[in-house]
């Protein structure tokens, strides 16, 4: 993955790396075509210069001899030499290679040369003026070093401006980048996004608030409408109780009949528990269990086997209990309470008969197992209604209640299966 | 002995009515915020059953009233809002007890028993009925006057039996009653059965009138 500012500063990279290599090239070939034409001009002015000299005052060949020994010896570039033939040729431009006479390091240099010929009492001399001229291959690497140094120059400006950009420009982007990263359906109202001055950015936040708020409506809709449901189900199960309870008080039921009023109070009471429980949920999702208090887990588990003894023996469950350290948690002492009754009466009842339930406190972590006989799918165990055992009198609710107030508290609830047991375990 | 119903719900009103009344008991029933007012203003109970969402207005300012005219009536506070906020505030308020909804009648009259109990007889915490004399704050039984030893949940149940005379009661209300809330997050309520042999065979030891009875396919009765 690349950032998204990586990416054009990668093209742009490329894109000067390119245009920088081109113009090595062309600026040794217009350094070059430069430094040849302005020492042809100057080779030319020399040439004048020493044809004229030469030419107005009347020097003998002997003195030209002179002349050009002297030159010779100290000014090589020049030289006049006596032509065998007579005649006067056109003038040229020449360049030659001769290795470098005092510096045997510098390899060779490169001369620029111009010939021409004059005529002097008339002798034919042909004069050449040579200046040293700077190697193509000198030229290049010179250019090539500067335009190395200003792409080095050059990246290091498109990393700092990037920064500079991603730092002002982008920072709405990554701003609303952050506030949907944090935010949470279940838990936030309202999505905070910057506010912003680009038109992008802020076309992009309208249409995200837009967006999220819909959401967030039909999320708190959903919500209100479980928990107004489950209340409005409340009266109608309260009758149905009710009735039941007078029911069984008539006189003359037959064995038949009251067996058919016993087998309701099942049903009914699963029916309670799913509509408590789903209440429950609502209520918690809803945050409306605020009070907190530092509450001990050690007593609320002795207490909730104090309460649950009589199923535990009606099973003859084995339990084991031990608690190595002393726990105290600060949270709401109702839903700390149902987290601990939840847990206990999940392992009670998917324990077969003499089965075995061991509950630990290690630390800050409640670990409860419960024998049994194959894994079951994490992912799906702690979804709401996610059917995994048929029982009848399972709300389908009692792990996804778990699941909901530790997520409220930021406690972590973990299932494994090992060595025979469903090991349920909360940190706190 | 008079009761007040504050329920807006006809119908579970009613059947409040229907259950609690027989010859100790007397019900009333009003279904809104103001009869309600009227009724406290002019008379007095024994005991208040008060629905906490009443058309008119909040069930929680009826209570306010009552303890601020310092009048004496117990008070449950029955509600389907089983919110614990709700509780704490009721009880705060001065309300002797809560129930939410949906519950058994034979809950709601053993917790009008342990109210008007808890009225009546501030310094004399004894019932008793022919040769049971039951201690409620000892915990204590003695039948004939020799003591016997209940374990507390076959004392809770002899209370329960006693606020419920006369009346089937289920499995499940015992269950629940001796349970608690959580009752229903099992299938399987055989331990009321043990529960009740036992305090049959104590009762029995002790040669008390066989007032338990097992009502076929529906539950128990303490019959008198």
């Amino acid at each position: 993955m690349t950032k998204l500012l990586d990416r054009p500063l990668k093209a742009f990279t490329i894109y000067s790396l390119v245009i920088l290599l081109i113009s090595i090239p062309v600026y040794v070939f217009v350094v070059d075509q430069i430094w040849v034409s302005e020492l042809d001009e100057n080779n030319w002015l020399t040439l004048e210069h020493t044809k004229k000299r030469l030419t107005s005052r009347a020097f003998t060949a002997d003195d030209l001899e002179k002349i050009n020994q002297i030159w010779g010896e100290l000014q090589p570039g020049v030289s006049i030499t006596k032509m065998d033939e007579p005649k006067l040729l056109q003038d040229s431009v020449y360049e030659v290679v001769r290795p470098n006479e005092y510096d045997s390091d510098d390899g060779e240099d490169r001369f620029r040369g111009l010939k021409s010929h004059l005529l002097i009492n008339g002798e034919s001399y042909q004069i050449t003026i040579e200046t040293n001229v700077e190697e193509a291959d000198e030229t290049l690497l010179a250019v090539a070093v500067v335009t190395f140094f200003f792409f080095v120059i050059l990246i290091i400006g498109f990393i700092l401006l990037n920064r500079r950009i991603a730092a002002d420009s982008w920072r709405p982007f990554y701003q609303i980048l952050s506030s949907l990263q944090s935010f949470d359906l279940t838990k936030d109202s309202v999505l905070h996004l910057p506010k912003t001055d680009i038109q992008e950015f802020q076309q992009l936040t309208q249409s995200l608030e837009q967006l999220v708020n819909k959401n967030i409506s039909t999320y708190q809709q959903q919500k209100s409408f479980i928990e107004n449901a489950s209340h409005e189900l409340q009266t109608p199960i309260a009758l149905l109780k009710s009735k039941l309870d007078l029911l069984i008080q008539k006189k003359g039921l037959t064995p038949e009949i009251a067996q058919i009023l016993s087998s309701i109070e099942a049903p009914l009471s699963r029916l309670t528990r799913i509509n408590k429980n789903l209440l429950l949920l609502a209520k918690v999702e809803n945050h409306q269990y605020t009070d907190q208090a530092s509450l001990s887990v050690n007593q609320l588990i002795g207490s909730s086997l104090v309460l649950f003894e009589d199923y535990i023996y009606d099973k003859n469950l084995s339990v084991e209990h031990a608690s190595e350290a002393t726990l105290s948690v600060i949270s709401n002492s109702f839903l700390l309470e149902t987290l601990i009754h939840n847990l206990l009466s999940n392992a009670i009842r998917h324990t077969a008969v003499k089965g075995k339930v061991i509950i630990r406190l290690e630390g800050k972590t409640l670990i409860i197992a419960n024998s049994g006989t194959h894994p079951l799918d994490e992912k799906q165990l702690f979804e709401r209604f996610s059917a995994l055992s048929n029982e009848k009198v399972s709300s389908g609710l009692g792990l996804a209640i778990i699941k909901e107030i530790s997520k409220k508290y930021n406690w972590q609830v973990g299932y494994r299966f090992e060595n025979g047991y469903h090991t349920l375990s909360v940190i706190f | 002995m008079k009761i007040l119903i504050i329920e807006d719900e006809t119908e579970l009103a009613q059947d409040m009515v229907k259950y609690l009344t027989n010859e100790q008991f007397r019900c009333e029933w009003v279904s809104d915020h103001k009869s309600a007012m009227e009724k406290i203003y002019a008379y007095s109970y024994d005991c208040i059953l008060l629905d906490l969402m009443l058309p008119g207005g909040d069930g929680l300012s009826i209570l306010k009233e009552l303890k601020d005219h310092n009048k004496l009536d117990g008070v449950i506070i029955i509600s389907a809002k089983n919110s614990t906020e709700d509780k704490i505030r009721g009880l705060k308020l001065g309300a002797d007890d809560y129930l939410a909804k949906p519950f058994h009648l034979a809950e709601l009259a053993a917790r009008i028993e342990s109210v008007i109990r808890r009225k009546q007889f501030d310094n004399n915490n004894i019932i008793t009925q022919n040769e049971l004399s039951i201690d409620i704050y000892a915990k204590t039984l003695a039948v004939h006057g020799l003591p016997t030893s209940l374990t507390k949940k076959e004392f809770d149940l002899l209370l329960f039996f006693i606020g419920n005379k006369n009346r089937v009661l289920s499995k499940g209300a015992l269950a629940e009653h001796l349970s608690g809330d959580f009752a229903d997050m099992f299938d399987n309520h055989d331990f009321v059965y043990a529960h009740v042999k036992n305090l049959k065979k104590k009762l029995r030891e002790s040669d008390y009138g066989g007032y338990i009875k097992t009502m076929y396919g529906t539950g128990y009765k303490w019959e008198i």
